[in-house]
């Protein structure tokens, strides 16, 4: 599967961006999802989505005083309003020439660069890469819920590497996370509950 | 502080010492129009006539003329209505500023399409008029706000032909505000007669298509039906004085028809302006007020049609069931919802103009045009203001 193209840059710096794109688009990203910003000369830049905001303004909060709100009503608010939804998204990774780095990129992404949510080809060529040396920019960021991030991030990849016959890749994506957190028990305790969560929920 | 508020603070004084004996007066003058709108409520053709004698002494005469409906009648909400397109158009602009470095006006007219009920996801068209150079000249001297206004109202009422085109079955074209165009008003220039010629031509074929068109007017502040009622007590020497006649003066139609029950309209009143010789027949100017509230605090709009709306039950039901249906989207603050989302469509803010201002300079600077200057008033307005330490 391609990937799919899901908004443009907002705002950006090395360490993360935040995207917007119609609310339409809801039912692509995810928390978790793995975005690339696919720049020129064959260079990539990839984020892991952390928050998701939708934003309101003046009509919005009058319109929800009403009982009943007819589906046009919400399908014009929605689609046809400027009111773009915004994903907060921390930098994991960079791709030149078709090699990954789980490295903070050289230089961030500009305003309006297209934002892609990545196909399970990239999502398994980007975490494969390496030895996850990419999670460590999700637990340098003390105030995400990084035990909800890496539930979500493991989950979709996960699927993704069992599709392609790699079942073996959450558990090494397990340990590596018990490796990095071993000095911090609460955040450890935190992030292989909400993982055993996931293993519940599936 | 630039406001001399000692002097603001004396006079609020004085205002606030005659307030009470000031709202009596206009309470009874209220209650007088109370009485005058029953006495004449069933006496259309004895108003008609008087209307004719009344624009014998002052062609620029504004008022309501009454149809066959009585002058206190009221239709409440309609069913619901059959499936219809909705459309309206709203339209801003951008003045020339010969106080700017660069002379050019800007109308953007807004379009939204929306079919309610079918969950369909509106459309929206927007349509951007940008003039610079010999077009900014309307004979000799540069064009005014007014005639960019003009052009506006023309644009928008252009746009929306051109948009129903796209679209079969009945369609629902609204404009916010009067469905006359305004404008130029003083000596009824050239280009006024114009702009009027040009909207009849539009009117046509909107007539062609039986469009369901209406402006509405909210918050009115006319007293066209009450000027009816001044009329019909005017004496024939009041008459040739008509001008100056004004037994209910600060009485407007809002009051008159605040009792109007939640979602009922007035009765359809004919409009009788100076415009009236070009608004005739099928395009004669009509009108009705709305109490738009779903609750006991009225909230009144005026809604102009054209004749082919007012004499027709179906299309006159259809708009009237439509626009409550609008307004009621709106909750609290009852508005048509498809008008206030065209006026969010064509506003030109401040960030979008100084946007255009960046593009035009550019263009202009690539060509090896010289720019001009901000003027040295502006450039001194334009200074920013202290700020708190």
């Amino acid at each position: 599967m391609d990937s799919i193209k899901i908004g443009y840059m907002l705002r950006s710096g090395i360490t993360g961006f935040v995207a917007g794109c119609p609310v339409s688009q809801m039912s692509l990203p995810s928390l978790g999802a793995l975005l690339s910003v696919p720049l020129a000369d064959d260079y990539n830049i990839f984020g892991i989505i952390y928050d998701i905001n939708i934003a309101d303004d003046g009509l919005i909060k009058q319109l929800v005083t009403v009982d009943n709100i007819s589906a046009d009503v919400i399908r014009d608010n929605r689609e046809r309003r400027i009111i773009p939804m915004e994903m907060s998204v921390v930098t994991v990774g960079w791709e030149k020439n078709g090699i990954v780095s789980h490295l903070l990129p050289p230089k961030p992404p500009l305003s309006l660069d297209i934002i892609q949510l990545c196909s399970d080809e990239d999502l398994i060529r980007f975490t494969d890469a390496g030895n996850f040396g990419y999670f460590r920019h999700i637990l340098r960021n003390k105030d995400l819920p990084i035990g909800e991030i890496f539930a979500a991030h493991i989950q979709q990849a996960r699927r993704a590497h069992m599709l392609n016959g790699n079942p073996a890749w959450w558990e090494k994506a397990t340990r590596e996370l018990i490796t990095l957190l071993r000095d911090d028990y609460s955040t450890l305790m935190e992030v292989l509950s909400t993982l055993g969560d996931t293993e519940t929920g599936e | 502080m630039s406001v001399s508020f000692q002097q603001v603070l004396n006079k609020i004084q004085s205002i606030t010492s005659t307030i009470k004996e000031d709202q009596e007066k206009l309470n009874l003058r209220r209650q007088f129009a109370v009485k005058l709108w029953k006495k004449h409520a069933d006496e259309c053709d004895f108003l008609i006539r008087k209307v004719e004698a009344a624009k014998e002494n002052d062609p620029l005469l504004r008022c309501a003329i009454p149809t066959d409906e009585h002058l206190d009648h009221f239709n409440l909400l309609p069913p619901v209505i059959a499936s219809c397109t909705l459309i309206a158009a709203d339209g801003s602009q951008v003045n020339p500023d010969r106080h700017s470095a660069i002379l050019y006006s800007l109308v953007n007219i807004g379009l939204i399409v929306m079919k309610p009920g079918t969950g369909e996801t509106s459309k929206i068209y927007t349509f951007s008029d940008l003039k610079h150079g010999e077009e900014l000249y309307a004979d000799s001297s540069l064009i005014s706000a007014d005639l960019v206004s003009l052009q506006r109202d023309l644009a928008e009422r252009h746009k929306l032909l051109e948009v129903s085109n796209e679209y079969q079955g009945t369609i629902l074209a609204l404009t916010d505000g009067p469905l006359e165009v305004w404008g130029l008003r003083q000596g009824f220039s050239e280009s006024y007669r114009r702009a009027l010629e040009t909207h009849i031509k539009v009117l046509d074929e909107m007539f062609k298509k039986e469009m369901v068109l209406a402006g509405v007017v909210d918050k009115p502040g006319a007293n066209l039906v009450v000027r009816l009622l001044e009329i019909a007590e005017a004496q024939e020497d009041d008459l040739k004085n008509i001008k100056s006649y004004s037994l209910l003066r600060r009485v407007d139609d809002r009051w008159l028809f605040r009792t109007l029950p939640p979602g009922a309209r007035s009765a359809v009143f004919g409009l009788q302006s100076s415009a009236s010789t070009y608004y005739k027949g099928t395009h004669a100017l009509h009108f009705f007020y709305l109490n738009t509230s779903a609750d006991d605090h009225p909230n009144i709009v005026r809604v102009e049609i054209p004749a082919w709306v007012a004499s027709d039950k179906e299309k006159l039901n259809m708009l009237h069931a439509s626009l409550i249906e609008q307004c009621r989207i709106m909750g609290i603050k009852p508005y048509p919802y498809i008008l206030h989302r065209a006026h969010e469509v064509a506003v030109v803010t401040y960030e979008d103009k100084v946007y255009v201002e960046q593009l035009l300079s550019h263009e202009l600077l690539n060509a090896q045009v010289e720019l001009g200057e901000i003027s040295s008033k502006k450039s001194a307005k334009d200074l920013p203001g202290r700020s708190r330490p």
